[in-house]
């Protein structure tokens, strides 16, 4: 019938509803029984409300569970299948994942981790296998990117049978650390390159013991002594000091003012190279520690230098007062022998001609001149003309400066005179000017001007001041001999002396 | 929000899954430790790529308890295939648990 059924069938599922609510609750019953319920949740006014079971297992567990809450390190437990099964509040901070959302997630799901070297993580995972735990530091990439430097000890918890069941990380953010230790690593190794690739020496003293704790290699090259023969001396002991005594004396010197220099010290190399330096000392706090650091430089090349500077500067001196007594006998004997009306032209010029053989000189840092330089500086006024009516021919050859000078002056009054009354004076003449050194056991070095084609030419009635300086200065200035002679067609120049006495780099 | 009050379900299947679970438990206690840990293996073995675990923890939201009616903790309720089955404790008893969700036959 009709309305039976539903009836019968409403029934049934009635009882079979109770009956599930019988096997619940009969469930429930035998579950409290055997002590596999924590907690109990009782219908109350304001809800539901969870009751936990405090039995001593209860109590110890949560004490567990409060304290490894309360840590700072972040503790994670993951099961065999990699799935997170326990993790902490520190834990939770430190992944930006709270427990409900990380709970059976795969731990590459929380975090992915990067090993810092090649190698690490196939050591780990022999650690864990073998050792049943492992330790280390490697980065951990959370799911937002941030990238943690992290030290982790890992251990395998196991059954009763011994088999594997949990592996449990204890993890603590160094990220921090990693930071402060890289910049000191950086900065420790900037420092120490400075201290290895400085080109002063540098020592580290002990003050208490005043023995070398450190030594820079330029410090071992300076000495020649390999560095672990200068660790543990006292400076007397490397010859920087005199005696023990002078080595105290600059500790206690040092404790009173932080700082004691030496400008000029003498130093011997294990060679037996001599060394002069200067050595500045200061006391500094290295952490609570004071240390003694000495900077030696080696000052032999300053020193040298300063007295090359000294010897320029005698020499400059010693050349000045000769030019002046030079200009002074030149401005007298013009004067002499001159014609009064042209005497300061005359004075000017060969002032002139000496001042640029002076410049020659100098260019060449008094080291000597060319001979050709010397003859196109003083016969500058007729560059046009060379190769035509000027020919000039020599081979290489440098006059010393005294030399230089005396010829200059020469050169400088034969062009003026060839140019007033010679053969630079018409349209045709020409004047060859040549020098030569011959081979032999004593070298000499000739040089001669030769014109012609120019008016002719007869001997002045008079001596002046030109002869004197293509005559006899020259000749003085190579400790040899010039002749002039005036012939007809054009007036001649000759210059003879041992080369040793007119040109450089001849041997004497 | 606070995401403890709002608990993400696990899922392992792309799809609505076939069975759809929800673990009751008070605290990460052991027990509640050891019954994920339990019902994950089992998951995995018997309902792989078919399931969603949804972990609801009663200190924290325990007005959850009220809609699946829960009694003590932990239980496993199988919300999906209907009807709903419930089951109490660590779920260490697989068999028990196969029962529990009908994945296989009582024996004897």
């Amino acid at each position: 019938m009709p309305t039976t059924s539903p009836t019968k069938a409403t029934l049934m599922a009635e009882v079979a509803d109770l009956r599930a609510r019988l096997e619940e609750a009969e469930e429930t019953l035998s579950a409290l029984r055997h002590g596999e319920v924590d907690a109990l949740v009782i219908a109350g006014e304001a809800g539901p409300q969870v009751f936990t079971l405090q039995g001593l297992d209860a109590k110890t567990n949560r004490f567990r569970g409060e304290m490894l809450a309360q840590v700072s390190d972040a503790v994670i437990a993951v099961d065999n299948d990699d799935r997170i099964i326990y993790l902490n509040a520190a834990a939770e901070r430190l992944y930006g994942f709270a427990a409900s959302a990380a709970l059976g997630r795969t731990q590459a799901e929380v975090y992915k981790t990067r090993w810092r070297h090649e190698g690490d993580q196939a050591a780990a995972a022999m650690a864990l296998s073998v050792c049943g735990e492992w330790r280390g530091e490697n980065v951990h990439v959370r799911h937002d990117g941030r990238e943690l430097n992290v030290e982790s000890g890992i251990t395998v918890l196991r059954e009763a049978a011994g088999q594997p069941t949990v592996m449990l990380a204890v993890i603590r953010d160094v990220t921090e650390r990693k930071r402060h230790e890289d910049a000191v690593l950086v900065s420790e190794i900037r420092y120490r390159r400075l201290f290895e690739a400085a080109h002063d020496g540098i020592l580290i003293l002990d003050p208490a013991t005043r023995k070398i704790v450190d030594a820079n290699p330029f410090m071992t090259e300076m000495l020649g002594y390999p560095q672990d023969h200068l660790v543990g001396k006292e400076l007397f002991e490397i010859g920087l000091l005199s005696d023990e005594a002078a080595s105290q004396e600059m500790v206690r010197k040092l404790k009173r003012t932080n700082q004691v220099r030496y400008e000029d010290l003498p130093l011997e190399s294990q060679g037996g190279r001599h060394q002069e330096v200067e050595v500045v000392a200061n006391l500094y706090d290295e952490n609570g520690q004071p240390v003694i650091q000495c900077n030696i430089r080696d000052i032999t090349e300053r020193k040298r230098s300063e007295e090359h500077v000294h010897l320029l500067m005698a020499e400059v001196n010693h050349r000045a007062k000769n030019m002046l007594a030079v200009v002074q006998a030149v401005a007298t004997q013009t004067a002499k022998y001159g014609d009064p009306a042209t005497f300061s032209s005359r004075l000017s010029e060969r002032i002139e001609g000496l001042a640029a053989g002076q410049d020659l000189l100098v260019k060449n840092q008094w080291q000597g001149v060319e001979v050709a330089d010397l003859v196109d500086l003083q016969l500058g006024h007729f560059k046009d003309l060379v190769g035509t009516r000027v020919l000039i021919d020599g081979p290489r050859a440098q006059l010393t400066a005294g030399a230089a000078q005396g010829i200059g002056m020469a050169l400088h009054e034969l062009a003026t005179n060839a140019v007033k009354y010679g053969s630079l004076s018409n349209l045709d003449g020409r004047v060859h000017i040549s020098w030569r050194v011959t081979a032999g056991a004593t070298p000499v070095f000739s040089m001669s001007w030769l014109e012609e084609g120019g008016p002719l030419v007869a001997e002045p009635a008079r001596t002046g001041f030109g002869r004197i300086i293509i005559g006899r200065l020259a000749g003085a200035a190579v400790s040899g001999t010039a002749e002039t002679l005036f012939l007809e067609k054009g007036l001649t120049w000759t210059l003879n002396a041992a080369a040793e006495n007119a040109l450089t780099g001849v041997a004497r | 929000m606070n995401a403890l009050a709002s608990p993400t379900p696990l899922r392992q299947a792309d799809a609505t899954p076939a069975f759809e679970l929800r673990l009751y438990v008070a605290g990460q206690t052991a027990r509640s430790l050891a019954a994920f840990a339990n019902l994950h293996r089992i998951c995995e073995t018997y309902l792989a790529g078919q399931y969603s675990i949804e972990v609801i923890d009663l200190t924290k939201t325990p007005q959850l308890a009220a809609g699946d009616q829960i009694l003590a903790v932990p239980t496993l309720v199988r919300r999906l295939p209907e009807p709903i089955r419930k089951i109490i404790a660590d779920l260490s008893n697989e068999a028990r648990v196969l029962v529990g969700l009908d994945l296989q036959p009582a024996r004897g």
